[in-house]
C-alpha cells in the first residue's frame, strides 16, 4: 500500500490578473467607476442644496478639462459595464423556453442593451425636453 | 507522386513539462520534461501514455475512454483545464508544453488528484429524480413534452471532469463552496418536470458554501467542454436562495 500525503498547492495571491480572469477583474472595476460617478452627482445635489454660490462653485469644477477628461474616462468604463452586465445577464437567469426551443443567450443580451438604450434615450430626450419648455 | 499522408510523415518532437509528485519521496511537486516524439493525431493523452510505455512507467495520470464522455482525464495544460484526450499536440507544437495536475484540488500523485470531497457534494444534491407523484409501473411512464426536456437538457450532459472547478477562483478560495459541477447537476433535477426533490435541494443552495460564493467570473462555462453553463446553473439559484429566504414562513413544509 503506498502512502497517501495529498498535496495542497495554494491559490496565487494574483490569481485576477491571469489571463482568463481578466475580463472579470475589468468588469468589476468599472463597478468602481460607477461609484465614483454617483459621488459626483450626489457632490452636484449637496452643492445645489447648500445655495447658488455653491452650485456656481461646483459648475465651475464640472467644465474644467481635467473634469471633462475624467468623464470621458467614465462614460467609456460606464458603456464597459453595460455592455458587460446585459453580458451576464443571461446566465442569471432561468432558462427561456419559446417554442420548445431554449433562446440564446445573445439574443437576450442585444434585447437588453436594446432596451436600456432605448430607455436612456428617451430620458434624455424627455429632459432636454422638460429643460427647453420650463 | 512523392506526397507522403500527414500520419505517416517522420514523427516530429515535442518536449512535455509534467508536474510530478510521488507522496512517499517528494516533499512538494515538481516538473520533469519529457521529449516525446508525436504525429498529427496525438493527443496530449498519448503523449502521456508514450511516455508511460517509453521513458517512465511510474508516471500517474487517469483515463478511460479517450474520447471526451467520462471526464476522466482533466489536467492542466498550459495552465488552462482541457480534457487531456480532446486536446491536440499539433495544436501545441512546438510547445514546451506544461502539463499539472486540475488546479484547486489537493494532489494525490502526479497528475492524479483527490476526488472525494466532489463525489461527496454530487451526493449531497440527491442526483436522481425525486417523483412529486409516486406512480406504479400499472400507471405508466413520466411523460415529458419537448419544451419540458429543453429545460434541463443541457445541464444533463455533465461528465463529472471538474474542469469547471479548477477554472473557479471561488473554489480555489473556498473549498466548502458547493462549485459549479455539483450545482450545474443539482440544476438538471430541479428543472426537470417530472421532479419533486426542491425543497430538500435548499439547503445545499443556501449560505456561502451555497451559491453565494460565487461573484459571477464565469470561465466555469468557457472552460466546459459539453457547454452545460454551469454558471448559468448557479446564478439563476441564487434567485431561487433569495425568494426562499423571504418566502420561506409561507411555504407548507419547513426545510430539513
Amino acid at each position: 500500500m503506498s502512502e497517501q500525503r495529498p498535496f495542497h498547492r495554494p491559490m496565487p495571491a494574483n490569481w485576477w490578473a491571469h489571463k482568463p480572469y481578466l475580463s472579470y477583474t475589468l468588469r468589476e472595476l468599472t463597478g468602481v467607476a460607477v461609484a465614483l460617478y454617483g459621488v459626483i452627482l450626489l457632490a452636484g445635489l449637496v452643492c445645489l442644496w447648500l445655495g447658488a454660490d455653491a452650485y456656481a462653485g461646483y459648475q465651475d469644477v464640472i467644465a474644467s478639462k481635467l473634469s471633462l477628461l475624467a468623464h470621458l474616462l467614465l462614460l467609456v468604463a460606464m458603456l464597459w459595464h453595460v455592455v458587460t452586465w446585459f453580458q451576464t445577464l443571461p446566465k442569471t437567469m432561468p432558462r427561456l423556453i419559446l417554442h420548445g426551443k431554449p433562446v440564446k443567450p445573445q439574443s437576450i443580451t442585444a434585447i437588453g442593451l436594446l432596451v436600456a438604450g432605448v430607455c436612456s434615450v428617451a430620458l434624455l430626450a424627455a429632459v432636454v425636453a422638460l429643460g427647453a419648455w420650463s | 507522386m512523392t506526397d507522403i499522408p500527414p500520419a505517416l510523415e517522420k514523427s516530429r518532437m515535442i518536449q512535455l513539462r509534467v508536474l510530478r509528485y510521488c507522496p512517499s519521496s517528494d516533499s512538494e511537486p515538481s516538473f520533469v520534461v519529457y521529449n516525446v516524439p508525436f504525429s498529427d493525431d496525438m493527443s496530449v493523452l498519448q503523449g502521456l501514455q508514450a511516455i508511460k510505455a517509453d521513458q517512465d512507467g511510474s508516471l500517474s495520470f487517469r483515463w478511460s475512454c479517450r474520447m471526451a464522455v467520462c471526464g476522466s482525464c482533466g489536467m492542466m495544460i498550459n495552465d488552462e483545464p482541457k480534457l487531456a484526450c480532446e486536446t491536440f499536440l499539433r495544436d501545441l507544437a512546438p510547445g514546451p508544453v506544461t502539463i499539472e495536475p486540475l488546479r484547486n484540488f489537493p494532489i494525490e500523485r502526479d497528475l492524479v488528484v483527490t476526488v472525494g470531497d466532489f463525489v461527496k457534494k454530487i451526493e449531497s444534491i440527491y442526483p436522481y429524480i425525486m417523483p412529486k407523484v409516486p406512480k406504479s409501473i400499472e400507471d405508466g411512464p413520466y411523460l415529458q413534452t419537448p419544451a419540458q426536456m429543453a429545460a434541463y437538457d443541457s445541464f444533463a450532459d455533465c461528465i463529472n471532469c471538474m474542469l469547471c472547478y479548477a477554472a473557479c477562483p471561488q473554489f480555489g478560495a473556498n473549498p466548502a463552496f458547493i462549485g459549479p459541477g455539483a450545482m450545474a447537476m443539482l440544476q438538471r433535477y430541479n428543472s426537470d418536470s417530472r421532479d419533486g426533490g426542491q425543497l430538500q435541494r435548499l439547503d445545499q443552495i443556501h449560505g456561502e458554501d451555497g451559491v453565494w460564493s460565487c461573484t459571477a467570473v464565469g470561465v466555469c462555462s468557457e472552460v466546459c467542454p459539453k457547454q452545460v453553463d454551469p454558471a448559468n446553473a448557479v446564478n439563476q439559484n441564487k434567485t431561487r436562495s433569495a425568494l426562499d429566504f423571504f418566502l420561506r414562513f409561507l411555504r407548507k413544509a419547513p426545510s430539513p
